[in-house]
């Protein structure tokens, strides 16, 4: 299909793009070693908690370090594609006859991509600090499927800062954006033990219902009552943030 | 059957949300083959008029054609058939410049082995075959404006936009690019250019259009606007004189009263006569400062310069520049919904 072909074409070039700047692809790693560092060792004591549902704060832990590293790549998408648009680049690729969504999905792939690396380097670095997967092989490959999709619905919400700010400024500073999405969730503590107004408003947060797929799948295995929710409202936070994407690229490029 | 213009454009209108009206009902044709000319003063609308005709921004009103296809009807095909070299060019710094060349091609659908042949062949070309390998990032504006120019040679266009291709480029390059679009121009290829530079006009181009505050004010080949303009210049400067004094108002006193000479006026070192003909008025001119007993040490016809004609159409005002506006808003000005097709 000439579609998939172009689209292919565009992805090639935006990863290559991508692995030219290795400062970007070190950092996503780092930051997530880093995570562990910081909250796994001070907070290690949590677990003694009553109620805690998980011996090993670290395996708790290792959801919290994917979701935030794959949520914050939202913002790095959006610098990326802002960095193309003022460049003119853009503008040379709608030039060209290539179909217009072509462009939009050789960009959302790109999203995939990284979130697939990114958290193929953390479950390795978990790996290697000990953290046991009780959901096992497919546990994992569910995850990284999950985060994948996570990741391509972060780069729409990416795209549409870039598209809908028109500012450097305001792209530069989205990760603040980023930030309730992921931290008003249970990441460092189990929901059951959140009180007041922070309770209230992380069951608003749709990451919070991925989070706990996420981390049910890895420190209880296949949970399903903790699992479903995470899987729909990410099939349907996907659905609506690619929708809207698509209809912010179309405003913009048509 | 008759070939269709390659640019068909019928009171073509922009207006720019701002309320900016860019363009205000300009009409011209471009026959296949031909290699016109599209000069204007900064803000004139040239580079708004580039980017409709490539279908890249939206029209407020009128009717283009290009290659023959409505660009309303079909903006691809147009884009197929175009090769499009931007005044502000579109470079990925990040990218190697061989591999935004290949790339170039393969998006306009160019094999694969074509694509890298074509790619060397450009590079080599545009003079940038040893930075190939190069980020783009790393490139001077000139090599930029190079580079940006081999990829829209790609895949070998038969109608080529270019909007003051070669601004910033050294004599060097710029006698290169002449001749290879002299060259392509020779096989056929249509080529419609901006340029800021009367030189490159005057040698290039066979057919001109001049506009400014968004409408046409000339058209025709260089030869003819300057014919219009008014005559040749005859330029005399004085040899020595025993009395200077008032000499130069008899000289030009008696120049006057010529009926070869349209106007006259002093110089520093002699005076300026307009005339129809400079080979006929030259000798008459000479007769008369003769008789006058004015010597001359120098005569010399000039015809008017495109510049001449640049300057009589457009006048001489210097035109605001856009330089002080944000860059960046300006780039999303252009990129931003409504104002896109
Ligand atoms: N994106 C935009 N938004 C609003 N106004 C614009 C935009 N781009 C151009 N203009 C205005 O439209 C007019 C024509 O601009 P254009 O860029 O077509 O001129 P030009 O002939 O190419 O000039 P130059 O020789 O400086 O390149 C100018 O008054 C300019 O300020
Ligand atoms: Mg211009």
């Amino acid at each position: 299909m000439l579609i998939l072909r172009e689209s292919s074409y565009i992805y090639v070039r935006n990863l290559r793009t991508w692995l030219a700047q290795p400062t970007m692809i070190v950092a996503a790693v780092l930051s997530s070693a880093v995570m562990y560092l910081f909250f796994g060792e001070p907070l290690r004591g949590i677990t003694g908690l009553p109620g805690f549902p998980a011996a090993d704060y670290q395996a708790f832990l290792t959801a919290m370090v994917i979701v935030m590293a794959v949520v914050f790549s939202g913002s790095d998408m959006a610098m990326v594609l802002l960095t193309d648009i003022m460049s003119g680049y853009v503008d040379k690729l709608l030039l060209s006859p290539v179909n217009r969504f072509s462009i939009l999905l050789g960009t959302l792939a790109i999203g995939a991509t990284r979130a697939i690396a990114q958290v193929v380097a953390i479950i390795l670095v978990a790996t290697a600090i000990g953290v046991r997967f009780e959901g096992g092989v497919a546990g994992i490959l569910a995850v990284i499927a999950a985060t994948t999709l996570l990741g391509v619905a972060m780069g729409c919400v990416g795209l549409i800062i870039a598209v809908r700010t028109r500012s450097v400024q305001v792209t530069v500073n989205s990760w603040l954006l980023f930030m309730p999405l992921a931290f008003l969730t249970s990441a460092f503590m189990p929901r059951d033990l959140i009180t007041g107004w922070f309770q209230f408003a992380v069951g608003l947060n749709p990451i919070e219902y991925i989070l706990v797929a996420v981390r049910t799948v890895i420190i209880d295995g296949w949970v399903w009552e903790h699992i479903v929710p995470g899987f729909w409202v990410l099939l349907g936070t996907s659905a609506v943030l690619i929708g809207l994407a698509t209809y912010e690229y179309r405003r913009a490029t048509n | 059957m008759q070939r269709p213009p390659a640019v068909l454009v019928q009171g073509l209108e922009k207006t720019y949300p701002g309320g900016t009206r860019a363009i205000d009902g300009i009409d011209f044709t471009v026959e296949q083959g031909e290699f016109f000319g599209f000069l204007g003063p900064n803000g004139a609308g040239k580079t708004t008029t580039i980017k409709i005709l490539a279908t890249l921004l939206s029209k407020s009103g009128g009717h283009v054609e290009v290659a023959g296809i409505d660009i309303d009807q079909d903006a691809r095909a147009v884009r197929s058939s175009i090769g499009v070299a931007l005044q502000e060019v579109g470079l990925d710094d990040l990218s190697k410049g061989r591999d935004f060349l290949v790339l170039q091609g393969r998006l306009y659908g160019v094999g694969r082995a074509e694509a890298n042949r074509r790619a060397d062949e450009l590079l080599e070309l545009v003079g940038l075959s040893g930075v190939g390998k190069r980020k783009i990032g790393s490139y001077s504006g000139g090599m930029r404006r190079r580079i940006d120019l081999a990829g829209a040679l790609m895949h070998r266009p038969n109608i080529l936009f270019l909007d003051e291709p070669t601004s910033g480029l050294d004599p060097q390059s710029r006698l290169a690019i002449w001749e290879h679009l002299e060259q392509l121009n020779a096989q056929g290829v249509t080529v419609m250019l901006t340029t800021q530079h009367m030189d490159e006009a005057d040698r290039l181009c066979r057919r001109l259009a001049i506009i400014d505050h968004g409408r046409l004010v000339a058209e025709g080949s260089p030869g003819a606007l300057k014919a219009a303009v008014g005559g040749d210049v005859v330029r005399v400067s004085f040899g020595p004189m025993d009395s200077p004094d008032g000499r130069a108002d008899i000289a030009l006193g008696t120049l006057r009263r010529l009926p070869a000479v349209q106007e006259a006026d002093t110089t520093p070192d002699g005076l300026t006569a307009t005339v129809d003909d400079g080979g006929a008025a030259a000798p008459a001119i000479l007769r008369a400062l003769n008789d006058a007993e004015i010597p001359v040490a120098n005569l010399a016809v000039t015809r008017p310069s495109l510049d001449d004609v640049f300057l009589h159409h457009t006048g001489r005002e210097i035109r605001e520049s856009d330089a002080d506006e944000d860059a960046e808003s300006r780039v999303w000005g252009q990129w931003m919904g409504v104002n896109r097709r």
